[in-house]
């Protein structure tokens, strides 16, 4: 599994089509509404996952050890959402921490981790 | 030479972005592009304050809001330009006239051409922005879209700089290129 990871609007996307060879097709893109479903090559939007998982009382990370077999081969891509101040909401504050959590178990389990600054690339592992 | 810099707020960008001017511009001319539209008596004593810190440092100010591809014609090609913020620019084409209005949706395009302009014909040139990109909210249509748009301004200018800065809790960490500090 590659994991890639960075900020809002920063081309994490692109960098996956571009670095992998993927077309809109192959990916996948997670919605607050809808969750997740695996089978993709490329799953985009992890952090609107999350945002389901906090809305339905789910835990992500349970989610991805469940269906580890799923996912091994993919490109993950999730938001960086974790620098701004501890928000005031308890949904938001939640969403922050179980997204945290399972980017820190994707970066673990990744093969790659890149993270995409400003459309340039970081390979951090 | 070409370098952009970006970071999160308060990190020394603007400090290191006049240091690297200076440096780049050796003996040649250097001029502060200063993007900042004063709206009261406050803004305007802050920004003496600031031509002033800077002509201790060599450099002539700009006071230019919008239309940044005009600095050339205003200071020549052969200048050294600091354009601090590429954040503040988007606001200002985003509101022309008035703050009253809705916000003009060319304004991105606007300041992705005059600073792409200005990175091609200045000698050399250093642009300021900020990170706005990592953190845990939802923001209302307007946030989002500005966000967006300064994303989009972020890596034109990334991709067009020879040098890319991140400021990191005052350390500068080097994404594209490099230069000696």
């Amino acid at each position: 599994m590659d994991f890639i990871i960075g900020g809002a609007y920063q081309g994490k996307r692109d960098c996956a089509v571009q670095r992998y060879g993927l077309t809109e097709d192959d990916i996948y893109t997670c919605t607050e509404s809808e969750g997740i479903r695996f089978g993709a090559r490329c799953i985009d939007r992890l952090e609107e996952f999350t945002l389901w998982c906090v809305k339905n009382g789910t835990d992500p990370l349970e989610v991805f050890r469940e269906n580890r077999a799923a996912w091994r081969g993919c490109v993950l891509i999730c938001q960086d959402i974790f620098c701004g101040v501890v928000p005031m909401g308890a949904d938001m504050r939640a969403w922050r921490e179980c997204t945290g959590r399972l980017a820190a178990y994707l970066a673990s389990e990744a093969e790659t981790v890149t993270r995409v600054f400003c459309g340039l690339e970081e390979r951090l592992k | 030479m070409t370098v952009f810099l970006s970071g999160g707020a308060k990190n020394g960008k603007t400090a290191l972005a006049e240091d690297i001017a200076v440096k780049l511009s050796g003996g040649g001319r250097r001029y502060y592009v200063a993007t900042m539209i004063p709206y009261d008596g406050e803004d305007r004593a802050r920004i003496a304050r600031h031509v002033a810190e800077r002509a201790e440092k060599g450099f002539g100010t700009l006071e230019l809001g919008r239309d940044i591809g005009s600095c050339t014609d205003l200071g020549g090609r052969d200048a050294t330009y600091l354009v601090d913020s590429a954040t503040a620019l988007l606001l200002n084409e985003m509101y022309p006239d008035t703050f009253d209005r809705e916000p003009d949706p060319m304004a991105a395009e606007r300041c992705r051409s005059g600073l792409a302009r200005l990175a091609r014909e200045a000698e050399n040139a250093v642009f300021v922005s900020d990170y706005l990109y990592s953190d845990a909210a939802r923001y209302d249509d307007f946030t989002e879209n500005y966000r967006r748009d300064l994303a989009s301004i972020d890596r034109l200018l990334a991709g067009l700089c020879d040098v890319v800065i991140e400021m990191t809790a005052g350390i500068p960490v080097f994404r594209k290129g490099g230069l000696t500090l």
